[in-house]
């Protein structure tokens, strides 16, 4: 039966809970920071987050088979870029100033980040949660053999 | 019928079955709380389990796929979301504690055949 896809179902939740909190993390590790290997300011980056196909079809074939595998978890579709331009300050005496004296500075809001933060954790907590019911009903269903 | 096969323990392998599967689902929605579109799905276990009590009467073996459907009446959110961590909570509570009964229950009928079989024990 299905019981071990739940593992995989809440496995593919944390590792995403996870990123999400990762990169949370390195915006708000790198809100003042100017300088990068590609060029320019460092700009604020998002986690997006796609459920992966786990529907009727699944359920069906996991029937017929008696497969695990493919369960309906979610999965990471990437890390994407945010558009907004850098914020301009002037500081002449900046080394990365640009010819008028102004520094771009990445347009991070560090509450936004923060809130990004706890709601990563608070899903991470919930899958958690999940895993340790499944692990239960696991145990469970070993004491029929008892 | 055989007798470690009897209609209760079919039905309880069932009921079992249905009830990992329904957590799956709830482990599916919590995993997608965040996941912008993702639309609350679920199994009708009543009107599961009564289908395979029907389909068990003409062939023990049926039961087939459970229908998931989209559960309806959840507020959904800006992003098209509409997971209700309370309710996905409670669902997890309950499937466990229900899924706990059911395998008492096997087990205890386990156990009455144990008794027959070993005639009445104590002897």
């Amino acid at each position: 039966m299905s019981l071990f896809g739940l593992f995989q179902i809440s496995g593919s939740a944390l590792a995403a809970e996870r990123l999400r909190a990762e990169v949370a993390t390195s915006n708000l590790a790198n809100a003042e920071t100017t300088r990068t290997p590609e060029g320019g300011p460092y700009h604020r980056r998002m986690v997006t987050f796609t459920s992966q196909p786990g529907s009727q079809f699944h359920l069906l074939l996991a029937n017929s088979l008696a497969a695990e595998g493919g369960a309906g978890g979610v999965r990471v579709a990437g890390v994407v870029e945010d558009p907004t331009p850098p914020q301009r300050r002037y500081e002449p005496g900046h080394p990365d100033a640009d010819a008028d004296g102004y520094v771009s500075y990445p347009a991070i809001n560090p509450l936004q980040e923060m809130v990004d933060l706890m709601g990563a954790e608070r899903a991470y907590e919930l899958n958690a949660s999940a895993v340790q019911a499944a692990k239960q009903m696991i145990q469970q269903s070993l004491q029929i053999l008892k | 019928m055989s007798l470690v096969d009897s209609s209760l323990i079919s039905l309880l392998v069932r009921a079992l079955d249905l009830t990992a599967q329904r957590q799956q689902l709830v482990a599916q929605n919590i995993a997608n709380v965040d996941t912008p579109g993702y639309h609350t799905r679920d199994i009708d276990f009543r009107g599961e389990l009564q289908r395979a009590l029907w389909a068990g009467q003409a062939d023990p073996a049926a039961g087939g796929a459970p229908f998931v459907r989209e559960v309806p009446g959840l507020i959904e959110r800006p992003d098209g979301n509409n997971v209700s961590i309370d309710r996905e909570s409670l669902l997890m509570a309950g499937d466990q504690l229900q899924f706990q009964t059911e395998a008492a229950l096997l087990r205890s009928e386990f156990s009455r055949l144990q008794e027959a079989i070993s005639g009445g024990g104590g002897q």
